[in-house]
C-alpha cells in the first residue's frame, strides 16, 4: 500500500475537480445538435483529436501491459506494441475515404457503401457489436482501476472501478463528445508529462543509461537492449516471422477500415476533424506520440529490470512502471502520479462511453427505431444510452475474471479472419456486403476450429499467433470470395455516388468509368 | 522539390498520385524508426541519435511532400460538404 500525504491528496482532488468542470463547461456545445455530441460539430483543428487519440489509448492497463511484454522480452517487446503502426498508412488512405463519407460510425458507412439488405444487415450488426465492444472495454479498463486502487489503498475492487467511471460520467454525459475531446487534451498533456517525468526518473534510479546497460550486461542479459533478438526465423518464442506478420497486419492494415480494433474510436477523431487534412494528421500525429510513449516505457521497463532481475510472478512485473512510480518519486509528486493515473483512465473511459452511446443512438436507435427523431430526442437518447453503458460496465467489469479469455477470443475472432475483407470492402469495388457478411460468420466458425476445437482433438499441433493468422485468412478467402462472386455486385448507383464522395484508392475502373459518364467527376481528358 | 508536385487543380488532387504512394512509404518507416529512435536515444546508444534525426528528417520529407496535396483535397472538399451531409441524412432517415 501507498501512503498518501496531504500533498499528494490536493493534487488529486484538485485535478479531479477542474478536469470534471472544465468538461461540463461546454455542456451548452454539447446540446446544440447530435453532430455536436458525437462529433463536437464536425469543426476541431488537428491537435484536438490527435491528442484525443493518445490519450485514449493510454488506459490503466496500458503501462501493465508493456510492463509485461518488455519485462519478459526485453527491447524487442516494443514490436508488441507496434500495432499502433496501423494508422501511419490508415492516417492518408483509409481515414481521408473515411472523413469524406461523413459517416457519424463505421457501421453508418457500410449504408453508404454497400446497398440492400445485405448493407442494413452489416450496419446492424457493426453497431450492436460496438455497443458490446465498448461496454467490455469500459468493464475492462474499469476492473483494471478497481486493481489498482486495491494495491495503493487497500480499497475493495468495485471502488475503484465505480467511482472513477462515474466521475466521468458526470462530464459525458453533460457535454458529449465535447466535454471528451476537452478534457482528453488536457489528460493526454499531462499524461504525457508524466510519463516522460516518471520513465526518466526510473533510468536515474537505476543509475542512468550507461549503469542500465553496464548491469544487463554483468547479469549475462545483454541480448535485452538488442530490439531485434529473434529467436529463430520459425522457432523459439520470438521468432522473426511472427514479426513479419506484425509488420504485415499494422502497416497494411491500414489500407482498410475496421483491421484494427482501434479504428473504430478513431473513426470518431477522424469525423471531427474540421477538414481532411485536420483528420489526416490527427490520425498520424496521435499514434506517433503513441509510438514514442512506448519507447519512454520501454527503457524504463529495462531500468526496472535491472534493479529487479528475478521477478517470475506476471502479475508483479507487470506493475513495474506503477512501481517506479510510487517507490521512487518524491512525497507530493505520489499525488501527482497518481492524479496522471486518473487522467489516462478518465480518458478511455469517456470516449468509450461517447463512443458506444453514439452506435446506440445514431445506428440502433434513429436508424431502426424511429428515423424522424428530432435532434433534442436524439441527444436524450445519447445520454441514457451512455448511462445505459456505464451501468452494463460495472457488471462486466465484476464478472470479468471470469470472461476475460472468452472474451479474449473474440478479439482475436475480430483481428485475424476479418483482416483482408476490411481491407477489400476500401479498396475493391466488386467486393460486396455479401462477401463481407460472409467473412464475419465464417471467421466466427474457423477461429474456434483452428484456435480450439482441432488441437483438442489433436488433428492439427497448436499454432503459434502468426500461423493462426495466416491460416484463417486463406480459409475465409476460400468462403467469402466465392460468395461475392455468386452474389450480385452492389447496386451501381450507391457505388457511383459512393465513388464521387469518397474517391476510393484501389480497384474501381467500372465505377470511376460510369461515374465520369455520369458527369460526377471529371472526365480523364479534364486532367 | 523536383518531381514533387506543390500545386495542384480540384481534379488533379482527387487523384491518388505519386506524392500519395511516396507517403504510404515513408510514414510507416518514420514509426519504425522513431520507436527505435526514441528507446535507443533514452539509453545513450549514438546510432539512436542517429535514427532519431533520420526518423525527424523523413518527417519534414513527408510534410513537404503531402501537405500541398491534402491542403487541396480539404479545400475542395468544403465546398460540397454540406450537400454530402444531406444526402447522408436522408439514407439515415430512410427517405431514398
Amino acid at each position: 500500500m501507498v501512503v498518501f500525504h496531504f500533498l499528494d491528496w490536493f493534487w488529486l482532488v484538485i485535478f479531479i475537480v477542474f478536469m470534471v468542470i472544465c468538461g461540463v463547461l461546454f455542456y451548452r456545445l454539447g446540446k446544440r445538435s447530435l453532430s455536436d455530441f458525437f462529433l463536437a460539430g464536425r469543426g476541431l483543428p488537428w491537435w484536438l483529436p490527435a491528442a484525443s487519440v493518445y490519450a485514449t489509448h493510454s488506459a490503466t492497463d496500458t503501462p501493465m501491459w508493456i510492463s509485461g511484454v518488455i519485462y519478459k522480452y526485453g527491447m524487442r517487446g516494443i514490436w508488441y506494441t507496434f500495432f499502433s503502426a496501423w494508422c501511419a498508412i490508415s492516417a492518408f488512405a483509409s481515414t481521408r475515404i473515411f472523413r469524406r463519407s461523413l459517416a457519424y460510425t463505421q457501421a453508418e458507412w457500410q449504408t453508404l457503401r454497400f446497398s440492400g439488405l445485405g448493407a442494413e444487415l452489416l450496419r446492424g450488426w457493426i453497431a450492436g457489436w460496438q455497443v458490446f465492444m465498448n461496454m467490455f472495454i469500459l468493464g475492462w479498463v474499469g476492473i483494471a482501476m478497481g486493481k489498482l486502487c486495491l494495491y495503493l489503498f487497500g480499497w475493495p475492487e468495485w471502488v475503484g472501478l465505480i467511482l472513477f467511471s462515474s466521475l466521468c460520467a458526470i462530464y459525458v454525459l453533460a457535454a458529449g463528445y465535447w466535454g471528451v475531446i476537452m478534457a482528453d487534451f488536457q489528460q493526454g498533456v499531462i499524461a504525457f508529462a508524466v510519463i516522460v517525468l516518471v520513465s526518466i526518473w526510473g533510468i536515474i534510479a537505476a543509475g542512468g543509461p550507461h549503469a542500465i546497460t553496464a548491469k544487463l550486461e554483468a547479469l549475462g542479459e545483454g541480448w535485452r537492449l538488442n530490439p531485434f533478438a529473434f529467436s529463430g526465423v520459425t522457432t523459439g518464442e520470438f521468432p522473426l516471422v511472427w514479426f513479419l506478420t506484425m509488420l504485415v497486419i499494422a502497416v497494411i492494415g491500414g489500407f482498410g477500415m475496421g483491421t484494427a480494433i482501434d479504428w473504430y474510436p478513431e473513426a470518431q477523431r477522424i469525423q471531427s476533424a474540421k477538414t481532411v487534412r485536420d483528420a489526416s494528421y490527427s490520425i498520424w500525429a496521435g499514434s506517433a506520440l503513441i509510438v514514442v510513449r512506448n519507447s519512454l516505457w520501454a527503457v524504463a521497463i529495462l531500468a526496472f529490470f535491472s534493479m529487479y532481475p528475478k521477478i517470475q510472478a506476471t502479475a508483479e512485473y507487470e506493475m513495474a512502471w506503477y512501481r517506479l512510480g510510487f517507490e521512487y518519486l518524491p512525497v507530493g509528486l505520489v499525488g501527482f502520479f497518481f492524479a496522471a493515473i486518473v487522467a489516462i483512465h478518465l480518458s478511455t473511459v469517456s470516449t468509450h462511453l461517447n463512443l458506444g452511446a453514439s452506435y446506440a443512438t445514431r445506428d440502433l436507435y434513429q436508424h431502426y427505431i424511429k428515423p424522424k427523431a428530432g435532434e433534442k430526442e436524439l441527444i436524450w437518447v445519447g445520454r441514457i444510452s451512455t448511462l445505459i453503458l456505464l451501468l452494463g460496465s460495472f457488471i462486466y467489469g465484476l464478472m470479468m475474471q471470469e470472461i476475460t479469455q472468452w472474451l479474449i477470443f473474440a478479439l482475436w475472432i475480430m483481428a485475424a479472419g476479418i483482416w483482408l475483407p476490411s481491407i477489400l470492402q476500401v479498396v475493391w469495388w466488386r467486393f460486396n456486403a455479401w462477401g463481407y457478411l460472409s467473412s464475419w460468420i465464417a471467421n466466427l466458425g474457423l477461429s474456434w476450429l483452428v484456435v480450439w476445437v482441432l488441437p483438442e482433438f489433436h488433428l492439427i499441433p497448436d499454432l503459434p499467433d502468426y500461423l493462426q493468422f495466416w491460416i484463417m485468412m486463406a480459409l475465409g478467402a476460400a468462403i467469402y470470395i466465392p460468395i461475392t462472386f455468386l452474389t450480385k455486385p452492389e447496386d451501381m448507383d450507391r457505388l457511383v455516388r459512393y465513388y464521387a464522395m469518397s474517391r476510393p484508392l484501389g480497384w474501381w475502373k467500372p465505377v470511376r468509368e460510369e461515374a465520369q459518364r455520369r458527369g460526377l467527376i471529371a472526365g480523364e481528358e479534364a486532367r | 522539390m523536383k518531381g514533387i508536385q506543390t500545386k495542384w487543380t480540384a481534379e488533379e488532387a482527387e487523384q491518388w498520385t505519386k506524392e500519395d504512394y511516396l507517403t504510404f512509404v515513408l510514414s510507416p518507416l518514420i514509426y519504425f524508426l522513431l520507436a527505435l529512435g526514441v528507446a535507443l536515444s533514452l539509453l545513450l546508444l549514438w546510432y539512436g541519435w542517429v535514427i532519431l534525426a533520420v526518423s525527424l528528417l523523413l518527417l519534414w520529407l513527408m510534410i513537404r511532400i503531402i501537405d500541398p496535396k491534402l491542403k487541396a483535397i480539404s479545400r475542395e472538399y468544403e465546398k460540397k460538404q454540406a450537400f454530402y451531409l444531406e444526402e447522408m441524412e436522408k439514407i439515415s432517415r430512410w427517405e431514398e
